[in-house]
């Protein structure tokens, strides 16, 4: 997707030409909005900040993902389970080592990286559906050690972990927490789109676009592939982390291959292969049963409600209305909410000239 | 269209009263894992609910109820208590599934918000995390009955005994029989412990999902096993693959049901095969029963049965029985300095052996301490029994006697200090 660039607004060396920001403009943009976010716990309550919450560490797991799937082509149906090594990780650190919660998550992510290399060794091998499977196991296998292994995860019981806190400060409300996971967010995506702009991250898309001409280049595809998984791992290592030290609870049951369907279905909606897109479609994720709630609350007791006789079948109807938008958002936006944004930019820009 | 909906709801906000003095969330499963069970003890508890806002309120406040069906996912019922807290301020909650309430246990109590929790999880009775095995205080769960660990120790003593009535030589073999999920896990160490105290061979657990399926494996290990005694520790949906299972390949266990592990509905649908079973039963009666309070039950029924000709299993009571012990509560809090959270958690400690008024012989009489939570300590033990073919409706099989739930026994355990919170 190329970006349009305003008129007289031209590159005169490399460096300038590969800046995060294509323009100025989009630059402080985002720095104004990352401004009136910081306002946003003075303003929002609770529940409004606790779906932000949401958004910021599933967020930073669904980039890992996408890192794996969008930009390295790999498949995995396992990234709920390193959600969870990350959440068990952090909460292990700071109960068994005494560990202060500010250091326990990016150790979780570090401990989280280590696993994602070993499963990741398979991606060395394997392609496709192969690979799918193998990850899968490692989704199974992951579970299953959380269940059993209580000296980590407090096995099925769940494990109780302390809130975030630095310099005698106590981050345990919502208002205070939406900060941490804002730093976190903020940080991590940085990272995640500088990576895509270094010779390692290209490595990767060479890897996704033709494997055998990247192999061709000298690209190590063993190296990469397993990097990209450990990455990925890191990612949802952190996310985990913050899930942990958010909730204060972590149990077995929450990192189901259905959670980890969800973190496929935030990066397809997003767009795969988008940094921003990892965002969008997360947003989208864990807005749309909140506002399909809000609608079928509105449903409840209406007209429209007694004349159909919903009362009984509201809550169905907001699961169903789930999948439907999923469905219907693959059919008529197959490239995701990034690539809209893009088009929708683009109109403006050469608006009232269609092209 | 957005401006649409926008317009739509806002007049909906608009048009609807505001009644409502304090607001209560009401957590449900209708959808989930556990819907089967899920949906008559959340139906029991909002039609409570409607009922005493219709016979003038708690204490003479109306409630502001939000039923949300949460369909067995921690992370909803997390989002839905922020709301609650954050932005209704709701002064109490009745909840559901026990993964989701030991998640919450922090934050209830932080914002001091009791929660009428429809899990028994012996981990909820601990206020101030004393108990030799608690392993956290929980000074805002309550649940009206006895916890599952509790019911698991009355029904392992009833076996016990039953072992040595049925003349049975040798040690008796018990197994604990579930899903690998906090719920079903709750009472397992615990029963386990005991069963060696009281002389059992207690064998490997036996896993099976939550979810209905094929358990034919999981009953050939339990034939041949050779156990005597089995705990199931999941609900009734599940439970009844097993017991059609376990029917089908002739493996003769005594089978012994969580609380949740049974009802006139899994009866009706494991026909014989769920001839036999044991389980607790919270209430003093069950539908058809009769008791003074039963007038009251059969009236909060019509809430959402106008006919009054639906039957009502075991759970549904035992919902409404959560609900009024809530309101009585509510109602000591309004004389004493408002309807707040705190007040209402106060309000559980003032009676003692108390039933709530206008249930008399329905729920059992309770006694909540600020140090112990185990609501009561006395489990009755009911079999369930099926005389015949299931096809007819719960309530026509119940009037012709082809189901019928019997007392077997009362088992009244000490409220030993060890056991609290475990």
């Amino acid at each position: 997707m190329t970006t349009l660039i305003p008129c007289g607004d031209f590159k005169t060396n490399y460096s300038a030409d590969t800046t995060i920001f294509p323009t100025a403009t989009s630059r402080n943009m985002v720095i104004l909005g990352i401004a009136v976010l910081c306002l946003a716990p003075l303003v929002m309550d609770r529940y409004l900040l606790s779906l932000l919450i949401q958004i910021g560490y599933l967020g930073i797991a669904a980039l890992g993902l996408n890192i794996l799937v969008g930009f390295t082509g790999q498949i995995s149906i396992g990234h709920a389970a390193f959600f969870g090594f990350g959440a068990f990780s952090s909460a292990w650190l700071v109960s068994n080592f005494n560990v202060p919660v500010f250091f326990a998550i990016p150790l979780a992510g570090v401990m989280t990286t280590a696993v994602g290399m070993v499963f990741g060794l398979p991606a060395a091998r394997l392609k496709g559906l192969y690979l799918a499977i193998a990850t899968l196991a490692a989704q199974f296998i992951l579970q299953d050690f959380f269940a059993r292994a209580s000296w980590f995860s407090g096995g099925v019981a769940g494990t109780l972990t302390e809130p975030f806190s630095i310099f005698g400060f106590t981050f345990d409300t919502d208002e205070s927490y939406f900060y941490v996971v804002l730093a976190y967010v903020v940080v991590m995506y940085i990272l995640g789109t500088n990576l895509m702009r270094t010779r390692d991250g290209r490595a990767l898309v060479a890897v996704r676009d033709h494997y055998l001409s990247a192999e061709m280049m000298g690209i190590n595809l063993t190296k990469y592939r397993t990097l990209s998984f450990g990455i990925s791992a890191f990612y949802a290592g952190i996310g985990g982390a913050l899930y942990a030290h958010y909730l204060q609870f972590v149990s077995v049951e929450g990192f189901t291959i259905l959670f980890s369907i969800q973190f496929l279905g935030m990066i397809i909606i997003g767009g795969l292969g988008s940094i921003m897109g990892s965002l969008m479609g997360t947003a989208f994720m864990v807005l749309l049963p909140e506002s399909m709630q809000w609608l079928t609350d509105a449903l409840a007791g209406s007209a429209i409600d007694r004349a159909l006789d919903l009362s009984n079948s509201l809550a169905f109807l907001r699961e169903m209305a789930i999948g439907a938008v999923i469905i219907l958002f693959l059919i008529f936006e197959p490239d995701g909410l990034a690539h809209r944004w893009h088009q929708v930019k683009a109109y403006w820009k050469l608006y009232p000239f269609s092209h | 269209m957005k401006s649409v909906i926008l317009a739509a709801t806002a007049a909906i906000a608009l048009a609807s009263p505001a009644l409502a003095q304090v607001k209560v969330g009401h957590l449900a499963d209708y959808s989930g894992a556990t819907s089967d069970v899920g949906v008559p003890f959340g139906q029991g508890v909002a039609d409570a609910l409607a009922y005493i806002n219709k016979t003038g309120g708690a204490g003479g406040t109306q409630m502001g109820v939000e039923t949300f069906d949460y369909g067995y996912q921690v992370p909803r019922a997390i989002s839905q208590y922020k709301k609650w807290s954050g932005r209704d301020k709701v002064v109490a909650i009745q909840g559901w599934g026990t993964a989701d309430t030991e998640a919450l246990i922090t934050f209830i109590a932080k914002d001091e918000i009791p929660y009428f929790s429809g899990s028994y999880a012996g981990q909820l009775t601990d206020p101030n995390g004393s108990g030799e095995k608690s392993t956290k205080a929980a000074p805002y769960n309550f649940f009206y009955g006895p916890s599952y660990s509790d019911s698991l120790r009355a029904m392992l003593q009833w076996a016990a005994e039953d072992w040595k009535a049925k003349g049975g030589s040798g040690k008796p073999k018990y197994v604990h029989m579930g899903a690998n999920h906090p719920y079903p896990n709750a009472p397992k160490e615990a029963g386990e412990e005991l069963a060696k105290e009281l002389g059992f061979d207690v064998l490997p657990a036996v896993q099976f999902a939550l979810t209905p399926g094929d358990y034919t494996a999981q009953c050939l290990t339990l034939k041949d096993s050779g156990a005597n005694y089995a705990y199931l520790g999941n609900t009734a949906g599940s439970n009844i693959s097993v017991l059609r299972a376990c029917d089908t390949v002739g493996a003769t266990v005594q089978f012994m049901g969580n609380v949740w592990g049974m009802d006139e509905n899994a009866m009706k649908a494991a026909g014989k095969a769920a001839d036999g079973v044991v389980f607790p039963v919270r209430t003093g009666v069950v539908w058809g029963g009769e008791a003074p309070g039963m007038q009251t039950v059969r009236e909060i029924s019509k809430v959402s049965d106008a006919s009054g000709a639906a039957y009502r299993p075991v759970h549904y009571i035992s919902g409404i029985c959560s609900a009024f012990y809530m309101k009585e509560a509510m109602e000591w809090a309004a004389k004493n300095g408002g309807i707040t959270g705190a007040n209402i958690k106060q309000g559980m400690y003032q009676k003692k052996d108390w039933v709530p008024a206008g249930m008399e012989g329905v729920c059992v009489p309770s006694t909540w301490t600020p140090d112990d939570h185990r609501g009561t300590t006395t489990v009755a033990i009911y079999r369930a029994n099926v005389g015949g073919a299931t096809e007819a409706s719960v309530d026509e099989l119940v009037k012709a006697g082809t189901i019928k739930l019997e007392k077997v026994t009362s088992v009244d355990l000490p409220r030993k200090k060890e056991w609290l919170g475990w």
